[in-house]
């Protein structure tokens, strides 16, 4: 089994407990958004995930090898992740070198690096960037560069801390075609988000960790068509599926994709239902 | 009563040659909330940065024509000085705000209030009082280094409000946040009415309904202003994909002229 798996996973920073018991997978091809409260224990989570920290009890499994006693660098060529705070991710003069950083640190040729670096710039739309320096970006700019960065090993595994925090619509949407692209080509990917027009755009199941535990492994459609799962679990509903909902006749599922739901209002436009009778 | 006026403002980032900002003129409300937004680059950020003062003194760049904030000109150093403690701002990226000098939430919440001179009992008062309404009492004796990114956001905005600023500058102040918290900082800006709001963010969908007014740039001046339904459902501002995502939605359905913003105003656009 490929993928991301997680057996009864349990950690804590010295005394504070942070993941109690968390298990679930995410297959190839799948995409998974990891939801809860600030201080669940999400980004820890992911630390755990990247092999960046190792869990007390309970097994974690990236591509079918369990990570204890591996290091990031072991999952390096597996693994591609964007960090919460991108603009920490880099080291480089320019946004290139940073997007080849890794992959030259796999041992990749200049040639090899630079062409994989330049196809995953080009992925993510952000070629016309590639010779400016990383610190002059915006924050939505750092996120899109590290996910080219993440793109860039062409990984089996994605994990991603919020990768649209201070992105606008445009730029949402952009993020969420890359990764509705690599989920087509079977790379697994867990999205940290708090963002639910991101989960609409592109998550397949939610993961909502409460107080280090899982409370929520749902099928993500589902949960965003249900107003009252929704509001238990302290999410809002997504202004694009309540007006989703107001387009479709009674009885069929709302549209969730922001694309689906200009379709379905286009064609209540053209066709309004017919009066009901009684 | 107005508490910021802006009149001609043109900035320009230092080694720039396009400038972010271009005869711009706003004029802010007291005590009320305005939204500043637009697309990613469209200047919100900057518009921001020259309020607090920090840009062009900190920054440097190039500025020119008129800003008064509480009646005076934050670029100069006597303006600055003047302005300290009474206009304060909230970055985007909270661990940047840090002061890095205390081992504490509550020392944290303190520095601001501690470095304007004022006793210890009103900042005690003051502190406890933040801590309360941004629902961190619980986190008072942590380490600020140890905390999540939406508790640290937290933490930095109920320092700006424990100083008790007649202006405060947010920059997306719930990107951190988690979706019952960020609902929670956007409800409680209109409460805040002693002090004037300026709220920079793309989160139009969920900030909207808390704002009084809303500002939208483009290519560094302004394309619209007015209430929420005025500014946000303009066919031009909807057009630049800006704002509110259910006017899109109708835009981008084949909808012209004045759209709607909300969820209610789309069943009556389709139904009429």
């Amino acid at each position: 089994m490929t993928g991301i798996q997680l057996h009864d996973v349990h950690f804590a920073y010295g005394a504070r407990p942070v993941l109690c018991g968390v298990s679930g997978q995410c297959g190839p091809g799948e995409v998974v958004g990891l939801t809860g409260p600030n201080g669940a224990g999400k980004t820890t989570l992911t630390r755990l995930l990247m092999a960046l920290e190792h869990p007390g009890a309970g097994r974690v499994e990236i591509g079918g090898r369990c990570t204890d006693g591996l290091g990031p660098a072991d999952l390096a060529d597996q693994v591609g992740y964007v960090f919460q705070h991108a603009g920490r991710q880099f080291f480089s003069r320019t946004v290139l070198a940073d997007v080849a950083f890794g992959l030259r640190q796999l041992g990749w040729t200049a040639a090899r690096a630079g062409a994989a670096a330049n196809a995953a710039l080009a992925e993510v739309d952000a070629t016309r960037m590639a010779g400016m320096h990383p610190h002059d970006l915006s924050p939505a700019d750092h996120k899109r560069i590290a996910l080219a960065a993440a793109l860039a090993v062409d990984p089996s595994v994605l994990i991603l801390d919020e990768p649209t925090q201070g992105m606008d619509r445009p730029g949402m949407l952009r993020a969420a075609a890359v990764i509705r692209r690599r989920k087509a080509s079977g790379t697994a990917v867990l999205l940290v988000t708090h963002d639910m027009a991101m989960l609409a755009e592109c998550a397949d199941r939610v993961w909502h960790l409460e107080e280090g535990h899982l409370v929520l492994d749902a099928p993500a459609p589902g949960l965003l068509r249900d107003p009252e799962l929704l509001h238990r679990h302290g999410f809002t509903e997504p202004a694009q599926v309540a007006v989703g909902r107001t387009a479709v006749r009674a009885g069929e599922p709302a549209p969730i994709r922001l694309a689906d739901v200009v379709s379905a209002v286009r064609d209540r436009l053209r066709s309004p239902p017919a009066p009901t009778a009684g | 009563m107005t508490a910021i006026e802006v009149a001609g403002l043109g900035y320009t980032h230092p080694g720039s040659d396009q400038p972010a900002l271009a005869d711009l003129d706003v004029s802010i409300p007291a005590g009320r909330v305005t939204l500043v937004t637009g697309r990613l680059g469209a200047g919100c950020s900057t518009l921001l940065e020259i309020l607090a003062g920090v840009a062009p003194r900190l920054t440097g760049g190039t500025l020119t024509g008129t800003v008064r904030v509480l009646g005076v000109d934050p670029s100069t150093r006597e303006g600055g000085r003047t302005l300290v403690g009474r206009v304060v701002m909230l970055l985007p990226t909270p661990s940047s705000q840090l002061s890095g000098m205390t081992s504490t939430v509550r020392d944290e919440v303190a520095f601001g209030p501690a470095n304007l001179g004022w006793d210890r009992q009103r900042i005690a008062r003051v502190v406890d009082g933040e801590l309360d309404r941004l629902g961190i009492a619980g986190l008072a004796d942590r380490d600020p280094a140890t905390l999540s990114g939406g508790e640290l956001q937290r933490v930095i905005l109920a320092g700006c409000l424990a100083m008790e600023p007649e202006v405060l500058l947010l920059d997306e102040p719930a990107a951190e946040l988690d979706p019952p918290m960020a609902e929670r900082l956007y409800a409680l800006l209109p409460e805040l009415t002693a002090t004037t709001v300026v709220l920079a963010t793309t989160d139009v969908d969920r900030a909207s309904p808390h704002v009084q007014e809303v500002v939208v740039l483009d290519g560094g001046g302004v394309v619209a202003a007015g209430s929420p339904s005025e500014a946000l459902g303009q066919e031009a501002v909807v057009g630049l994909d800006a704002g509110s995502t259910v006017a899109r939605i109708v835009y981008e359905a084949g909808g012209r002229g004045r759209l709607p913003i909300d969820v209610a105003g789309v069943r009556e656009w389709i139904a009429s």
